[in-house]
């Protein structure tokens, strides 16, 4: 099918949306306060559980593996949310009217609750350093390894909202549905961290970096692909 | 439109299911009266998981003639889901997407398999012999149980969907984003260190007899498949169309 003539250029039509987004987000605060406070709540959780242990290796590889499983809940928090606000009010429907391909706003909602769950994990990071002792500015290759599993997290996760979003009990199915999906990205996301922080190196990072860049760039093209597919369905 | 209840299953499919039916039990007897305890010195043998003293499976071993075909049947499932689920993006035809739904059917009844026989054999021989250490995260186990679980998660969502168009799409797409997962389960061996599961099995099982039996089982068990697709499929088909006579 053949773009229509005044159709707007892709970029600056990102922008927008993708402002457009970041502004109604500023103004509620609705998606960064429940992924914040979720987030908090898991690092205070865990610290109560871990209390006493004493903190060696075991202790460390367990709890940033908590602390992955948390993000990964965050985020079905912020996608569950974003989804339904916009189903509720009828917004979803309204753009993907917009002379775009929906890939658009396939883009727009994964960088959106991108930027947020990247907020959260900063969050849950600042309290997690003094409650849970852990060193996690030492290796800034974790810098590379976060955003890299987020991806993976969420692509296939706004991918399915767009249609799990519609229904009741959406939440639950979306979770149902995207888990076992993101699991080779958590095993990756945990895999690395705990090759890096546990001082291994690249070296042995490496096979779970590989692992995540196979997902992220699947995931990507399966939902830039999809998304529209499964939108107006 | 002749009525789709009356329509009766072609001959290839019940000449399949007999075949898996006799494939079934030529295994049971050949894995027990000819598949021999003891085969090549050395041949059977497993590393524990704490890189301990290795120990003989003796009579364990036979539970790879139903373990190995079911699992690379769990892989024939994950394949046609995958291109099932293409197909229905590329031409919308409602048959792709019964397809999906039977690979994903047959998928957990293979999967659950797999996952029972690995579980069972696993706890026996990485518990030194002993049966009673329970799930022991063994990493293509673990993964085995990941795609199992998508494909439970696959038929649970589906069924939430009001609208077919809805359901249909969803189908397909999770039917695309299901394919890739097998690859994991093959790959977590290299991926999260061997642990103890053997890199290949077919390598361990490379005795004369234990290959004649692999190979009948491995046939039977294809074959049942191959008759369990088709029956789920015309089940799947035959709701489609009771779905679209209600609606119309």
């Amino acid at each position: 099918m053949s773009a229509p003539a005044n159709q707007p250029a892709f970029l600056p039509a990102f922008a927008a949306l993708l402002r457009r987004e970041l502004v109604v987000e500023w103004r509620t605060r609705a998606l960064v306060s429940g992924m914040g406070l979720f987030a908090l709540l898991c690092v205070v959780v865990t610290g109560l559980g871990v209390r006493g242990l004493p903190t060696n290796e075991t202790f460390h590889r367990f709890v940033l593996a908590v602390l992955w499983v948390c993000s990964l809940f965050a985020a079905i928090v912020g996608m569950n949310r974003a989804a339904q606000a916009d189903q509720r009010r009828g917004l979803f429907a309204g753009l993907l009217l917009l002379p775009h391909d929906p890939a658009l706003l396939f883009a727009v909602r994964l960088c959106t609750t991108l930027a947020l769950l990247l907020l959260t994990q900063a969050l849950m990071a600042i309290a997690a350093i003094p409650m849970l002792k852990l060193a996690l500015l030492d290796q800034p290759l974790m810098l590379a390894v976060v955003p890299m599993a987020d991806i993976g997290i969420l692509a296939p996760g706004v991918l399915l909202s767009s249609a799990t979003g519609r229904l009741r009990g959406g939440e639950a199915l979306l979770t149902i549905a995207r888990l076992p999906v993101a699991v080779p990205v958590f095993l990756g996301a945990t895999g690395a961290t705990d090759a890096l922080q546990g001082g291994q190196g690249l070296a042995a990072a490496q096979p779970h970096l590989l692992l995540l860049g196979v997902c992220d760039a699947m995931f990507l093209a399966l939902g830039v692909l999809l998304f529209g597919k499964l939108s107006e369905a | 439109m002749a009525d789709p209840a009356q329509s009766r299953l072609p001959f290839a499919v019940v000449a399949l299911a007999l075949l898996g039916l006799v494939g079934a039990q030529a295994t049971l007897w050949l894995s027990h009266f000819y598949a021999p305890t003891q085969i090549t010195e050395g041949s059977l043998w497993v590393v524990t998981p704490d890189r301990g003293a290795p120990i003989n499976l003796y009579e364990s071993y036979r539970i790879f003639f139903v373990h190995l075909p079911a699992a690379y049947a769990t892989a024939i499932c994950c394949g046609l889901a995958l291109v099932g689920g293409v197909l229905w993006l590329l031409s919308r035809k409602p048959a792709w997407e019964a397809l999906v739904v039977s690979a994903a059917e047959v998928g957990l009844f293979t999967g659950a398999i797999v996952l029972a026989t690995g579980t069972l054999w696993g706890d026996y021989a990485w518990g030194s012999g002993r049966l009673g250490s329970g799930w022991n995260w063994e990493p293509r186990l673990t993964t085995m149980l990941i795609l199992w679980l998508a494909f439970a998660a696959l038929l649970v969502v589906r069924r939430a969907m009001d609208s077919a168009a809805q359901r249909s799409a969803l189908t397909a797409v999770y039917g695309v984003l299901i394919g890739p997962l097998y690859p994991l389960v093959s790959w977590a061996v290299k991926l999260f260190g061997q642990f103890s599961h053997p890199a290949d099995l077919s390598g361990m099982m490379s005795a004369p007899e234990v290959r004649t039996v692999r190979n009948v089982a491995q046939l039977g068990v294809l074959a049942a498949l191959l008759a369990l697709v088709a029956l789920r499929f015309a089940w799947n088909r035959l709701a489609q169309r009771v779905e679209q006579e209600r609606s119309t």
